[in-house]
């Protein structure tokens, strides 16, 4: 269901001392890029909380990557082990709320490959913009209302 | 936190044009309204430079003026200008972490192409930032202390000044190179560019100051395998390969390298000249000691059950330095004549050569010796001297190798060993086992001669149990024994009929033979086995003048026990041997053998033994004619002999049981070896079984503990093929001319009829010179001590081994500098395949006073050139090898231009693409060189080939190039052409960026921190780099960035602490259940759980912030200081809902 | 004095909670004495008229269990809000949607489709759904319309205090009960009898460093008693859920189903859950990796078995297609 127009909301999660880093790179080498993706720094992929994807999508995301340092290369030993022991559980449990696999992607890269950085976003961007919006809160028929407004105190 | 989120904040947000870097593409005024309309935002600017100290003012005032509680800066990356900012935003009185960057140039303007979309970009990064401030909390910066120590890896001219400056600065420094000399590339160049003063001449000072220095301690020949810690406290492992010279003894004077027999390419000359195995690195190496290569041990000594220095000998021999040869085998080897008859050489078949064509001929090199003795032996045979003599006696029993070699070792060691023999001739099986043809007697008696006259005593025909007891030899004053009764007795095939007259036992009847006994032998004789016994005794029966002789084996010739060329020679005499058939019982004619009633067989499965096991096939019975049998199945030893009262334990094979390395049995004292012990095995492993046991009998009677290690070390320990390292010998030693080992001369078919003269014959010296020239030197050190022998200060010592340190350093510099790129990879260049295309670095060699040439430039053939072509960019600029340019090739090939111009008359054509000469001195270097009259080309060089086309370009190498600046293809006849090869990444810079987790630019090289402000900083704090292993650079600029790393350094260090980053996790003791689940996934092990609180609880010295508990624990307890869920849930927030946002105002 | 007004509500659940109530035994009888029991629809009859009459706030308690899945079910939790002074989501549907929150992975349509067609007890062969008006010889007939989406009480409307667990224990009730009367309350968004640490602080088993080779659901492997399930490979939600239930299924030797709903401070269990035990598991090669986890069947189910209708993502995606 490609939608004209339709330009995806996506979040990416870098570590910083690979990804984030290789991110800065294609910038300093002017890699061009498309816009779409706004990028959330945290010092190593291993940080990344299942909770943040799920947040992205409930917040209108519609796509979200994850980039951290290649195996073996993980500037915390093997903190990136842990992203990839978690990441094809997210992927089953997302296709279990109906969100296709094709919107979340995990990706090693160093902080030499700002080019392959930008390619993966193109790349990305373009599967995403394919599958069209995800925007969760309607399609999902839940108004992102927050819980119990307003009480302060009880009285009797 | 929920509360900080409820207060209303007074936020800062400012917007960086950076010049026209981000306003170029990102409306800045756009983003600056957009942003003071966000919840808590007091103030929204702009600013042209944010970094600039106007920029950073404007933060102060609006802090102090406006009361800001919260700073938002969207400019450049966080990797870049966080620290300036919070720095500004501290100094205003502000904690420095309620501030938050937006990266709205690297990833936003840089990036898009769309005015438009890069503004809405940056929009959502600024409402994300400011989003996740509200929620910053005030951190303090953790300081830790700096251990003042300084690593600095590699001992190039970077590391070097690194080192020697941060030396200087009185820190201690320790140096580790991986060669076994410091100085790196520098010390192999001739001159440098442009001033051409002489490389080694400004080197070597600074060198001998690193090897003098009180505050550098150097580690060569050595490497880091192991780092951690974090800056200011890391923990590294180096280990330090084993240089087989004691440094501190070594006077480096030589001699050791003159004697040394075994040649092999010289790194350090480019390959261009030879080395020995025992070599100093380079005449003004630092350390300059010598260090044997040992890197591939050879095989041959490796496997053989007593490491007999069969490639130390073998070298000797090719020498012609007999006499230590037999000296070196004598050591030890108690009967070398006997092992140089009968040895099944294990070494032969391990021989690397083997791998090649075919092995080395050991034993009979070791036969070349040991007769080359016997021609003189009163002034060749050197009697060992007894150091000292000892009063304890020690009973051996049995005269067989294992009891001989025993009696010897310990008679050596200076005590008093007394052999019992059963029979009245001396040697067990050596004399009753082994056919005269193969041993000859009068031999064996020299040995045992030679072992009587060092004083071992040996009593004939007194048979233990019979005229003694094991028992009352103690009391007969014997301090220790060693039984080695041997397995003389034959085992039975378990047929019928066995017990028939002309049914024989095989090593009963050898026994006979060689004692001298008449047999007769039958017309056609059937031997039953496979083994060697089964071989001694036919060949024997033939020789006794059998008209037919049948060995009838269940299995095929593969599976034959017996050693391949007693096979062979078995055949030659004609002998039959009926494969795959088994006897099933013996017929008989009025009470006589007719012959022997036997089954087909054919293989099955692999049995325990690995061979396969042969099976009967149905219906094949047949019969063999022969009026004679000899069943040579087996042996097993005979325990009649054994003293109930002893209790000796003895194994389900009818074997004694001892210790496998001390030879210790269940009973103090007495020890065994030998087939006694293994079963029926080869001549070889029964000295191994006497030797050991002397060491352990020698430990015992000095009240030492028995223990395997000294075994072990002297080289009998238990053998097996991981021993050997591997190496592909086809490919290591593809060069090297084939050559089949010698023919061993022998008696003819005829000669040995009927005779039992010796088979083989001595060895003519030509021979044996030739084959002893055919070791691969493997090794590369044959182990032939020579080195040791003329060594004055005894430096040498091959049995030191390599160890590992653990040092404590606050920081490191690596150092470990640029590899050349290997014009093999380019084949149009031809390199190797044209003798005059030389590689840079050769050329440097070529030129250099030192090298093979003594500095003159000449071709193979020794002539001078007439014309050198100098290729630049070879390897460098090109997408098929490396992209980037190499820096210095220009400037090198300007200087080898120049050397060649002053040492020859040669023209010399430089073909370049463009010539890079920045620098101070290199343009006017440039010049100078065209007034010399250098041709330059402007065009790659894209071929060199021989195939000329006139008169002029005979016998010259033409190099094709395009002229781009006359417009055509030209073809240059040239004597000599040069390769300016670039320089690339070392080959190991893999494992250097895991072990300190680094990281790597494209081009492969180490990444700094940042290409200009941090040059030598990395992105792992208190590791610095310096020098070629962070990017091409000439020898200036490495010195200055060695330098400058120590300035880093030196710096830190008398800072005195780091701060570090707190951004460490927190485990709330009042939350965390104990799951324990945490524990397992810090990659630091900084949580540790507390018993009695039954909390897990996080270790802040030891946490980097890394945040994998935070996002791993199912109950969400852990938290990370600066990155707490509700922060970056915030963050994400603003990110995707930055409009709804700002309308929500 | 008038004795305070105490009203009990069930929406959609299963009645255990009703029953939760009785487990106080004996006790019922002074909750009589003491309060005057306004609303009990499952003992006693009342009807909502009856209830619409109550000034606003005029009700002193309302233990409220089972989740929203009707607008008769909506109605009732706006009213007795506007009734109650102090509404209480009592147990774990109320709190977090509880079991039928798992119908979230369905929609009305899917979950009618099954219900009154696929079911092979069925004899529905016109395919007649349930009509939200019908007409029917007495007239027009209303039944409450079914929603796509199950919601937890305070996804409908503020709520003071929480009771979790699927049911709650027998002390909690009398304890929340005592609370009021006494008149002490708590902070507001309190769950009452309920602990701050997780499970695994009231499970007596041993617990040491975690390692998983091998996922088992609970009936494919029998249990060590003095084991962590987890360590065993057992899938067991004790360390992502609140505690207070005295890690009952435990001393069973059974896994935690997790009906006390997440532990305090957590956004989303599931997420917790399943990034703790992908986090552990013992292998760092991808191949591996994906065949362990295929010991993880349900993921929803396993991860949010009470907690989907109050999670980050409530529910499935609604298929666009089908809704045309």
């Amino acid at each position: 269901m490609n939608q004209k127009g339709f330009e995806p909301k996506i979040i990416g999660f870098l570590c910083t001392w690979c990804s984030y880093t290789g991110a800065d790179m294609a910038g300093t080498s002017r890699m061009k890029y498309p816009s779409n993706i706004v990028i959330v720094r945290v010092m190593c992929s291993g940080r990344i909380d299942p909770t943040f994807v799920l947040k992205a999508f409930q917040d209108g995301a519609d796509g979200v990557l994850i980039a951290g340092c290649h195996p073996g290369d993980c500037h915390y030993i093997n903190g990136n082990m842990k992203t990839m022991r978690r990441y094809p559980l997210m992927v089953k449990l997302l296709e279990g709320f109906g969100i296709e696999k094709e919107r979340i992607r995990l990706e090693w890269v160093s902080a030499a490959e700002g080019e392959k950085f930008s390619t993966v976003v193109k790349d990305f961007t373009a599967k995403v913009k394919k599958i069209g919006p995800l925007n969760w809160s309607v399609q999902a028929g839940v108004s992102k209302e927050a819980s119990s407004p307003g009480l302060k105190e009880a009285r009797l | 936190m929920s509360d900080l989120k409820n207060n209303t904040h007074k936020i800062g947000v400012y917007v960086c044009d950076c010049g026209s870097n981000i306003a170029g593409m990102v409306d800045v005024p756009e983003v600056v309204k957009f942003a003071s309309t966000l919840p808590n935002v007091a103030i929204a600017r702009e600013h042209k430079y944010m970094c600039s100290d106007p920029g950073q003012d404007t933060i102060k005032k609006d802090i102090k003026e406006l009361g800001l509680t919260r700073v938002v800066v969207s400019s450049c990356s966080p990797l870049m200008h966080e620290p300036t900012f919070r720095n500004a935003v501290q100094d205003a009185g502000l904690n420095q972490y309620l501030f938050q960057m937006a990266n709205i140039r690297e990833q936003c303007s840089w990036v898009t192409e769309d005015r438009i979309k890069a503004t809405e970009k940056a929009k959502k990064l600024v409402a994300a930032a400011v989003e996740r401030v509200i929620l910053h909390e005030p951190l303090k910066l953790k300081e830790v202390a700096v251990n003042p120590n300084v690593l600095v890896v590699g001992g190039g001219i970077a590391g070097i000044e690194a080192a020697l400056q941060i030396a200087n600065s009185g820190k201690k420094v320790y140096l580790v190179e991986k060669s076994p000399s410091i100085g790196g590339h520098m010390a192999q160049l001739d001159k440098t560019f442009p001033t051409l003063d002489c490389s080694a001449c400004i080197l070597t000072p600074k060198m001998v100051q690193v090897g003098r220095h009180p505050n550098i301690e150097l580690m060569s020949y050595s490497e880091v395998t192991d780092v951690s810690g974090f800056v200011g406290n890391f923990k590294v492992k180096v280990k330090k390969k084993s240089k087989f010279v004691e440094q501190e003894k070594c006077k480096a004077c030589g001699d050791c390298e003159k004697e040394c027999p075994v040649e092999r390419d010289d790194e350090y000359e480019m390959k261009m000249k030879k080395r020995k195995a025992i070599y100093r690195y380079f005449p003004q190496a630092v350390p300059n000691t010598f260090l044997i290569d040992k890197t591939e041990r050879p095989p041959c000594k490796i496997t053989c059950p007593i490491e007999q220095d069969a490639s130390g000998y073998t070298a000797l021999i090719a020498q012609k330095k007999y006499q230590q040869a037999i000296d070196l085998v004598r050591k030890k080897n108690p009967l070398p004549i006997v092992c140089s008859r009968v040895c099944y050489h294990p070494c032969e078949t391990a021989c690397r050569r083997g791998d090649l064509d075919e092995p080395i001929s050991i034993c009979h090199l070791k036969r070349f010796l040991v007769d080359w003795e016997m021609e003189k032996p009163e002034e060749r045979y050197k009697k060992p001297e007894i150091k000292n003599e000892r009063e304890e006696k020690v009973a051996i029993i049995g005269s067989g190798p294992a009891g001989l070699a025993c009696a010897y070792d310990l008679r050596l060691l200076g005590y008093q060993p007394t052999i019992f023999e059963e029979l009245d001739v001396v040697g067990g099986m050596l004399h009753t086992g082994i056919p005269e043809y193969r041993l000859p007697k009068k031999l064996l008696k020299k040995e045992i001669d030679r072992m009587k006259d060092l004083g071992i005593k040996i009593k004939t025909n007194t048979k233990i149990g019979k005229n003694f007891t094991l028992g009352n030899l103690k009391k007969q004053g014997f301090d220790a024994v060693f039984i080695a009764t041997g397995a003389h007795k034959g085992l039975k095939m378990k047929i019928p009929g066995e017990e028939l007259a002309g049914v024989f036992d095989g090593v009963e009847f050898l026994r006979e033979v060689s004692l001298g006994k008449k047999m007769e032998v039958g017309k056609r004789v059937a031997v039953i086995g496979g083994g060697n016994t089964a071989v001694d005794v036919a060949r024997t029966v033939w020789r006794l003048g059998a008209d037919e002789v049948n060995i009838v084996y269940r299995r095929t010739i593969k599976e034959m026990p017996a050693a391949a060329h007693e096979i062979e020679e078995t055949q030659k005499e004609g002998i039959k041997i009926t494969y795959l058939t088994a006897p099933l019982e013996i017929i008989q004619k009025n009470g006589k053998v007719s012959g022997i009633k036997c089954i087909k067989m054919k293989l099955g499965e692999p049995d325990s033994s690995g061979r396969r096991r042969p099976v009967p096939v149905e219906g094949s019975e047949h019969e063999i004619k022969s009026d004679m049998v000899i069943a040579a199945v087996s042996q097993a030893p005979d325990l009649s002999f054994m003293d109930p009262s002893l209790q000796l334990k003895v194994s389900k094979w009818e074997t004694l049981e001892t210790d496998p390395l001390t030879m210790v049995t269940n009973q103090e004292g007495v020890f065994a070896g030998g087939d006694l012990v293994t079963g029926p095995a080869t001549v070889v492993e029964a000295l191994a079984c006497g030797k050991r046991a002397a060491i352990s009998i020698d430990r015992y009677l000095n009240n030492l503990p028995l223990d395997s290690k000294p075994i072990i070390e002297a080289g009998l320990g238990r053998k097996s093929k991981d021993d050997i390292p591997k190496i592909d010998v086809k490919e290591k030693y593809k060069d090297k001319p084939r050559k089949p080992r010698m023919q061993i001369p022998g008696l003819s078919i005829k000669e040995r009829a009927g005779n039992f003269k010796e088979v083989e014959l001595s060895i003519p010296e030509k021979l044996a010179l030739e084959e002893a020239s055919r070791c691969l030197q493997c090794g590369p050190c044959v182990e032939c001590f020579e080195c040791v022998r003329v060594c004055e200060a005894k430096a040498v010592n091959h049995s030191l081994a390599d160890q590992t340190v653990e040092l404590d350093v606050g920081a490191v510099v690596i150092a470990t500098g640029f590899d050349t790129y290997d014009p093999v990879l380019a084949p149009q260049y031809g390199y190797k395949k044209y003798d005059n295309v030389l590689t840079s670095m050769e050329f440097e060699r070529l030129s250099h006073a030192g090298g093979v040439t003594g500095g003159r430039i000449l071709l193979k053939n020794g002539k001078e050139p007439e014309s050198v072509a100098i290729l630049h960019c070879i390897g460098s600029r090109d997408e098929n090898a490396n992209e980037y340019c190499s820096r210095v090739c220009c400037m090198y090939s300007l200087k080898f231009a120049h050397l060649v111009k002053e040492k020859t008359p040669a023209k010399v054509y430089e073909l370049y693409i463009d010539m890079r000469s920045f620098g101070k001195g290199y343009e006017e270097f440039y010049k100078r060189l065209m007034h010399e009259g250098v041709l330059f080309v402007r065009g790659k060089g894209a071929e060199i080939t021989d195939v000329v086309e006139n008169e002029e370009e005979k016998g010259k190498l033409i190099v094709k190039c395009e002229d781009t600046l006359l417009g055509f293809v030209r073809r240059i006849p040239v004597d000599m052409v040069i390769l300016s090869t670039g320089l690339q990444p070392q080959k190991d810079v893999a494992e250097v960026t895991r072990l300190f987790t680094i990281q790597r630019s494209r081009d492969g090289f180490f990444l700094e921190k940042h290409p200009k402000l941090a040059p030598v900083a990395t992105a792992t704090d208190g590791v610095f780099l310096a020098g070629a292993c962070q990017g091409p650079k000439d020898i200036p600029d490495s010195v200055a960035q060695g330098a400058g790393a120590a300035a880093n350094v030196i710096a830190m260090i008398d800072k005195g602490v780091v701060s570090i980053e707190p951004i460490v996790s927190y485990i709330d003791p009042e939350k965390c259940a104990g799951c324990k689940l945490c524990l397992t996934l810090c990659p630091y092990n900084a949580i540790e759980f507390n018993q009695e609180k039954k909390v897990s609880q996080v270790q802040e010295a030891l946490c980097k912030g890394c945040g994998t508990c935070v996002a791993s624990c199912p109950s969400g307890v852990p938290i990370q200081y600066g990155f707490r869920d509700e922060q970056i849930l915030a963050e994400i927030e603003g990110a995707l809902e930055s409009e709804t946002l700002a309308v929500n105002k | 004095m008038t004795k305070p007004k105490l009203a009990l509500n069930w929406t959609a659940s299963c009645g255990g909670c009703e029953i939760a109530v009785l487990e106080i035994k004996e006790k019922i009888l002074d909750v009589a004495n003491i309060f005057d029991i306004v609303f009990w629809p499952c003992v006693m009859d009342f009807k909502y008229s009856d209830l619409e009459k109550f000034k606003s706030k005029e009700i002193d308690l309302c233990l409220f269990n089972g989740a929203i899945r009707t607008s008769e079910h909506e109605h009732l939790a706006k009213l007795l809000r506007e009734k109650s002074k102090v509404l209480v989501a009592y147990g774990a549907c109320a709190c977090e949607g509880g079991i039928p929150g798992l119908a979230n992975q369905f929609d009305k349509e899917s979950i009618f489709q099954r219900v009154y067609v696929e079911i092979p007890s069925n004899q529905n062969k016109d395919k007649k759904f349930p009509q939200e008006n019908n007409d029917m010889p007495e007239g027009k007939v209303q039944i409450p319309a079914f929603y796509d989406t199950v919601k937890s009480l305070k996804q409908i409307v503020p709520v003071e205090y929480f009771i979790p667990g699927c049911p709650p224990l027998e002390k909690t009730t009398w304890k929340a009960l005592e609370t009021v009367v006494k008149g002490e309350l708590p902070p507001v968004g309190s769950y009452l009898g309920a602990g701050d640490k997780t499970v695994c602080e009231e499970c007596p088993r041993k617990k040491e460093e975690k390692k998983i080779k091998r996922f088992y659901r609970s009936h494919l492997k029998l249990p060590e008693p003095e084991k962590c399930l987890l360590e065993q490979g057992i899938i067991c939600a004790g360390p992502a859920t609140r505690s207070g239930c005295e890690g009952a299924c435990l001393k069973a030797n059974l896994p935690c189903w997790g009906c006390y709903g997440p532990a305090q401070g957590v956004v989303d269990v599931g997420a917790k859950f399943m990034s703790a035990l992908a986090s552990v598991i013992d292998s760092d090669d991808e191949k591996e990796i994906n065949k362990i986890l295929e010991g993880i069947v349900d993921p929803i189910g396993t991860f949010y078995r009470f907690g989907l209708a109050g999670s980050i993502l409530r529910r499935r995606k609604i298929s666009q297609e089908k809704k045309g």
